[in-house]
C-alpha cells in the first residue's frame, strides 16, 4: 500500500555558475500528499522541473514508482501529471479539446474518463467554452484535470492555490484529499504560503535556497517525540554541564545560568540523570516547542513577499 | 490510430482550429478568384480558336508583327518585343505541325498558378515558424513534454504537420484554380497538350504533367525556406524572427546569389540550387553545377537545418522566461 511513489536522491542543478538545488533528498509515499514549502526563489519550480523532465538533472536521480526519469524516461513519465508554474492551456481551443488533446498523448483515455474528470473537477457547464475565457480558479482546475487523466501515481502540482479565493482553495483541498485516499496517489503540492496547503497535506518539507531545511509531519504524534526541540537547562554549575554536554558530543548555547540544547523528547532524560550524577542542580527544563509556523517564518523572516 | 499519427493529428488540429489559418486560405482564394477574373477582363488570351485556327493564328501573328515594327520606331520596351517574337514563333510552330492550339481552359489556369505557391510558401513559414515557438510563447509547451513521448517524436510531429499543411495549401491552390478556372474558362479535355519553348526548342507536352512539374520544382523552395523557418523558430524560441528571416532570404535568395556569383564557391549557397528547373531548361546559373549536385547540396541543407532543430530542441532545459 504505501510504496515509495517518488523518490529524489541527491538532487543538484546549478545554472551557469550558481547553485540552485544543493542536494535534495526526498520520498513521498503513495496515497501522502506532501507540502513543498518555501520562499519566492527557494528552488520549488526548479526542482518540480527536473522531476517532470523538463530540465536536466544536474547530479543525484529522480525516481518515479521505481523508474528513473533520466535512464527510463518513457516509463517514469507514464506515472506523472503535472502543473508546473501557471497553468498555461491553449486559449483558443475550449477545455474539451485541451483535454482530448492531452489525452491522445497516451494510449487508452476514453471519452468517458475524461468526462468523469472534468466533473470531478467541477467544469462541466463551462468545459465547451475558450479557454481564453476561463478565469484563472477554472484555468487551474483544467490543469488539474489534464494532470490527472491517465491516473497517475504521482500528481505535482506547483502553486495551485495561486490566484484562488478560500472557498476554491478549500474545494482543491477536497478534490486532492479524495484523489490521495481513494486512487492512492501521492500527491506533491507547492506552495509559498503554508498557511494555504498546510490543511491539505500529510507532510510538510521547507525548502529554502535550494535545501530542504526541515521535513515534519502535519497533526501527527508519532513525530513529536522524534522531532529536535530547544530545551533549555537552568542549572547551578552552569561550566561543569557544559563540559558533559560536550563529552557528549552535543552543540549548544550558553547564557548564563541557561544552556539550550537540540534535543528529541527521548533524549532529555539522559542528560537530566547525566547532570544529578556530576552533582549538578537543575532548577529547571523547559522544551520550547517550535511550530512549524515558527520554523516557517523563522525562514521567510516573518515576511512573505507575494 | 498509431500513436504517431495522433501527434500530427494533434499538431494539425492545433494550426487548423485557428482563425488566422482560415484567413490564409479565404486570401488564397481570393487571390485564385481575382486572376481569374482579371484574366477575362484584360487578357485577350482567353481567345477561342475556331476551326479556322490558321487563318486566326496568321491574322494574330500579323497583328504582333505590326506592333513589333511599332515599338522598334517608338523605341517601345523590349520585352514587350521579345514577348511577342515569341509568340510568333510559338504560332509558327502551331502551323508547321498543323497542331490545333489548345483553348484557354482550367488546366491551364492552374498551371500559370504555380506561381501563387509564393503564397503557400510565405504561410507555410509562417506555420512552421510558429508551430514550436508558440508553444513556448503560450507555455504550453511545458504540457507536451511532460508526456512519455520523446523530445524527438513531439519535434518530428510538429515538422511532420508543417509539411502536412503544405501539401493541404497546395492542393487547396491546385484545386481551387482548376474549380475556378473551369467555371471561368471552361475545360481543355481529358488529356490536353500544349506547345511549351523548351531546351530543345518547341515541344508539344502533356498539360497535366507539365502542370504537375511547375508545381513540383517550386515545392523544393518551400520546403527548404520552411525548414530553415522551423530551426531559426526552434533555436531562438522566437517566432517573429524566424519569419521574418525566412520571408528575407525566400525573396531575396537569388539576389545573394547574383551578388556573389563571380566565386566559385556561390554554388554551395543553397538558393544556387533551389530551382532545379535550370537543368530543363538548361539554363543553368554557374559552370559545373549538375543537377546530381543541387540535390546533393539540397539534402545537405536539410540534413543540417533538421539536426539544428533537433539538438537544441532535445538538449535545452525548459527553464522560465
Ligand atoms: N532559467 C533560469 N536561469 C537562471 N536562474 C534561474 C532560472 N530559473 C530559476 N532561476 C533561479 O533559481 C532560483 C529558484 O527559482 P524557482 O525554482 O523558480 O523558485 P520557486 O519556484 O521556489 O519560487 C531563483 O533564485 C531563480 O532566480
Ligand atoms: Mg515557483
Amino acid at each position: 500500500m504505501n510504496q515509495v511513489a517518488l523518490e529524489l536522491k541527491e538532487v543538484k542543478k546549478s545554472i551557469g555558475k550558481k547553485e540552485i538545488i544543493k542536494g535534495l533528498n526526498l520520498q513521498v509515499n503513495q496515497g501522502e500528499v506532501y507540502g513543498f514549502i518555501g520562499p519566492n526563489g527557494a528552488g520549488k519550480t526548479t526542482t518540480i522541473r527536473m522531476i517532470v523532465g523538463l530540465m536536466k538533472i544536474g547530479s543525484g536521480d529522480v525516481r518515479i514508482l521505481g523508474e528513473s526519469i533520466q535512464s527510463n524516461y518513457k516509463e517514469a513519465a507514464k506515472n506523472i501529471g503535472a502543473i508546473v508554474e501557471n497553468p498555461e492551456l491553449y486559449p483558443f481551443m475550449t477545455g474539451w479539446q485541451n483535454l482530448l488533446h492531452f489525452a491522445r498523448m497516451y494510449q487508452g483515455i476514453s471519452k468517458k474518463r475524461i468526462k468523469e474528470v472534468v466533473s470531478l473537477v467541477g467544469l462541466e457547464k463551462v468545459i465547451d467554452d475558450k479557454v481564453g475565457k476561463y478565469s484563472l480558479g477554472m484555468r487551474q482546475r483544467l490543469g488539474i484535470a489534464q494532470a490527472i487523466l491517465h491516473n497517475p501515481a504521482v500528481l505535482i502540482l506547483d502553486e495551485p492555490t495561486n490566484g484562488l479565493d478560500p472557498a476554491g482553495i478549500r474545494e482543491i483541498r477536497e478534490y486532492i484529499r479524495q484523489l490521495a485516499i481513494q486512487e492512492n496517489v501521492a500527491v506533491i503540492i507547492s506552495s509559498h504560503l503554508l498557511s494555504e496547503i498546510e490543511l491539505m497535506c500529510d507532510r510538510i518539507g521547507i525548502i529554502q535556497n535550494g535545501e530542504l531545511i526541515t521535513e515534519r509531519y502535519v497533526n501527527d504524534e508519532a513525530d513529536q517525540t522524534e522531532a529536535k526541540n530547544k530545551v533549555v537547562f537552568e542549572v547551578g554549575q552552569a561550566e561543569q554541564a557544559a563540559n558533559i554536554l560536550k563529552d557528549k558530543d552535543l552543540s549548544f548555547e550558553r547564557d548564563g545560568d541557561q544552556i539550550m540544547v537540540n534535543l528529541s523528547r527521548q533524549e532529555i532524560p539522559g542528560i537530566v540523570k547525566a547532570l544529578v550524577e556530576h552533582n549538578i542542580s537543575v532548577y529547571c527544563v523547559t522544551e520550547t516547542k517550535t511550530t512549524l509556523e515558527d520554523q516557517f517564518l523563522e525562514v521567510t523572516g516573518g515576511n512573505v513577499i507575494e | 490510430m498509431s500513436k504517431f499519427l495522433k501527434l500530427i493529428y494533434n499538431e494539425l488540429y492545433k494550426i487548423y482550429v485557428r482563425q488566422s489559418t482560415w484567413v490564409m486560405y479565404i486570401l488564397l482564394a481570393l487571390i485564385v478568384l481575382g486572376g481569374a477574373i482579371l484574366t477575362t477582363t484584360f487578357d485577350d488570351i482567353t481567345t477561342e480558336y475556331s476551326d479556322n485556327w490558321r487563318e486566326e493564328l496568321t491574322q494574330e501573328n500579323e497583328k504582333l508583327l505590326n506592333q513589333n515594327t511599332e515599338m522598334a520606331e517608338n523605341s517601345g520596351p523590349e520585352f514587350t518585343v521579345e514577348y511577342n517574337s515569341g509568340e510568333i514563333a510559338k504560332n509558327n510552330y502551331y502551323l508547321e505541325h498543323d497542331i490545333r492550339p489548345l483553348n484557354y481552359g482550367a488546366w491551364q489556369y492552374v498551371q500559370e498558378n504555380a506561381g501563387l505557391l509564393s503564397f503557400v510558401s510565405l504561410f507555410t513559414i509562417i506555420i512552421g515558424a510558429s508551430v514550436v515557438a508558440s508553444e513556448f510563447k503560450w507555455g504550453t509547451i511545458k504540457l507536451l513534454l511532460i508526456r512519455p513521448i520523446s523530445r524527438t517524436m513531439i519535434l518530428l510531429s510538429k515538422f511532420s504537420a508543417v509539411l502536412v499543411f503544405a501539401l493541404f495549401s497546395l492542393v487547396f491552390v491546385m484545386l481551387s484554380s482548376l474549380l475556378i478556372g473551369g467555371i471561368f474558362f471552361g475545360f481543355e479535355g481529358i488529356n490536353p497538350h500544349i506547345v511549351l519553348e523548351k531546351t530543345e526548342g518547341f515541344t508539344y507536352v502533356p498539360l497535366i504533367g507539365e502542370t504537375l512539374s511547375a508545381y513540383g520544382y517550386n515545392i523544393i523552395n518551400l520546403v527548404m525556406m520552411t525548414t530553415f523557418a522551423f530551426m531559426i523558430s526552434t533555436i531562438f524560441r522566437n517566432s517573429s524572427l524566424a519569419i521574418g528571416l525566412g520571408i528575407f532570404l525566400m525573396m531575396g535568395g537569388s539576389m545573394v546569389v547574383g551578388i556573389f556569383r563571380d566565386y566559385d564557391w556561390a554554388k554551395y549557397i543553397l538558393f544556387a540550387n533551389t530551382d532545379l528547373k535550370q537543368y530543363e531548361t538548361g539554363n543553368v546559373l554557374m559552370e559545373g553545377m549538375t543537377l546530381g549536385f543541387s540535390i546533393t547540396i539540397l539534402i545537405v541543407y536539410f540534413i543540417v537545418f533538421i539536426s539544428l532543430s533537433w539538438v537544441f530542441f532535445n538538449k535545452r532545459d525548459v527553464a522560465g522566461q
